[in-house]
């Protein structure tokens, strides 16, 4: 199974636990990965503010063209920003001639040119559909013994098409929780949008959302919150303190990449393998003791 | 009364994308029920294109609802009508902010500079982003804006979660400005 992954610009940075639990989870369960060589930025959900949707759709051609001349394999996205980006403009070009012959046009200055013929994937859609729930069970060493995982699905990984999942009540984070030996927790706010990109300048009003996400999920039950992306996961623990102070909360739920609760269960290391070091709020004190009592 | 300077809704179809659907809408209200952050504003996308197919575009333009989109595609995958809700509304701030009517500041100028890291590298650099950002509206709020932050950069650097040399511009990077000039004005 070879693949292009795309792990974009947060993933080198904020989001840097997320690749570095990836990659040995995905390599352990038999995914080869190659770099698109000289990518760039998916112009993620804030760019619209400097550039017309055209400008925002070459820079996504340019990834897939480059893709298609070295050797076509599908894209894995573990953004779900990369992933929504790279997929619609994937998705408008392969299906309208004119706007493909548009953009080709302007692609020919750098000698490039995209016929159409890549796949783009989130990484939950991989890990279901091609490594399987079954493949991942055999693989599991030390599972995580009815750790209650609120997984949160945000908005993003599964729209706006829902090609591997559905775009109101997905299923797939839930089932690989599962096959981890966690336990999901069902919460209604899984889905609700976390203020993504505009966080950060939208704070006063973001944060609200933020809140009723971790009240949620906590009140039914989570110890712990697990996602895919890294807006997220940036939103979800880095303002904790922020919204304690502003709402009077207690808020201090850990929040993991659901590959870093992977790598537990698949005996890798908690720092090496795992990355849990790199969390702000430690998730050792809610994942050690269900995996040290266990079998 | 002639208003001065008015905007047609023929400019609008002519500078969004996708703008042309909104003559599909029948004023439902799904995608202001499903708006995460609906109570903040001033007109929902139902009411945005209900404004713009009664002519109210200056309205349109000076709302800040435009530049309140999280991109979460609520809006689109509820609509009945299969409008691109989320596009329009981008485009509509788009095309406002080009015009020079800002209603949200702080989130234009982030999106202005996340794009402008894209422009000038390729890829985007979060530290320098959000330097640009707190210092673009001078030096003292910079500052200001860095100490209020700086407990959030210090943790992230701690946790190995911040690059910490530049982030060096992709090797086609002259083409691919060539090729933004080209989509920009195209």
């Amino acid at each position: 199974m070879r693949y292009f992954l795309y792990w974009g610009c947060s993933l080198e940075a904020s989001g840097a636990n997320y690749l570095y639990s990836l990659r040995p989870v995905c390599e352990a369960l038999g995914m080869e990965f190659e770099e698109i060589e000289d990518w760039n930025c998916c112009g993620a959900s804030v760019s619209y503010a400097g550039a017309r949707d055209l400008a925002i759709k070459v820079l996504n051609a340019r990834n897939l063209a480059l893709a298609e001349k070295k050797g076509g394999y599908d894209i894995v996205a573990p953004c779900s920003s990369c992933y929504i980006q790279m997929n619609k403009v994937n998705h408008e070009l392969q299906e309208d001639e004119a706007l493909r012959e548009k953009v080709n046009q302007i692609l020919s200055e750098a000698g490039l040119n995209y016929k159409g013929s890549i796949r783009v994937r989130h990484i939950l859609d991989v890990l279901y559909n091609d490594v399987g729930i079954d493949a991942l069970k055999d693989r599991v060493i030390k599972p995580l013994n009815g750790l209650k995982v609120g997984g949160y699905v945000g908005c993003q990984s599964v729209r706006p098409y829902g090609e591997y999942d559905s775009v109101e009540r997905p299923k797939v984070h839930d089932e690989i929780l599962k096959a981890i030996g966690a336990e999901p927790v069902k919460f209604p706010k899984k889905m609700q949008c976390c203020g993504s990109g505009i966080f950060l300048p939208e704070m006063e009003l973001c944060m609200g959302l933020v809140k009723d996400i971790l009240e949620d999920a906590t009140s039914h039950g989570a110890e712990i919150i697990s996602t895919v992306c890294p807006m997220c996961a940036m939103n979800l623990e880095m303002y904790q303190g922020r919204i304690n102070k502003r709402y009077g909360t207690e808020f201090k739920v850990p929040i993991v990449y659901l590959t870093q609760l992977m790598a537990v269960a698949l005996g890798m290391d908690l720092k090496k393998g795992a990355a849990l070091h790199m969390n702000f709020i430690p998730p050792e004190y809610v994942i050690k003791p269900v995996i040290e009592g266990g079998i | 009364m002639l208003k001065y300077n008015a905007i047609s809704i023929d400019e609008i179809f002519k500078n969004v994308d996708y703008a042309e659907e909104i003559q599909k809408c029948m004023q439902c209200g799904m995608c202001a029920g499903s708006c995460p952050l609906r109570h903040h504003m001033d007109f929902p996308p139902r009411k945005i294109f209900a404004l713009l197919r009664a002519g109210e575009i200056e309205k349109v333009l000076n709302s800040k609802s435009i530049l309140l989109c999280t991109s979460c595609y609520s809006c689109m995958v509820r609509c009945p009508r299969g409008i691109h809700v989320m596009d329009i509304m981008h485009g509509l701030a788009h095309y406002a902010i080009r015009l020079g009517r800002i209603s949200r500041k702080k989130t234009a100028t982030f999106g202005q500079e996340f794009w402008r890291q894209v422009y000038e590298r390729g890829r985007v650099d979060e530290k320098d982003l959000s330097r640009r950002y707190f210092f673009s509206n001078g030096f003292i709020e910079g500052i200001k804006n860095a100490v209020s932050m700086a407990d959030m950069g210090l943790v992230m650097l701690f946790h190995g979660r911040m690059k910490l040399l530049p982030e060096k511009k992709i090797k086609g990077i002259k083409e691919l400005r060539l090729m933004l000039d080209k989509a920009q004005q195209m």
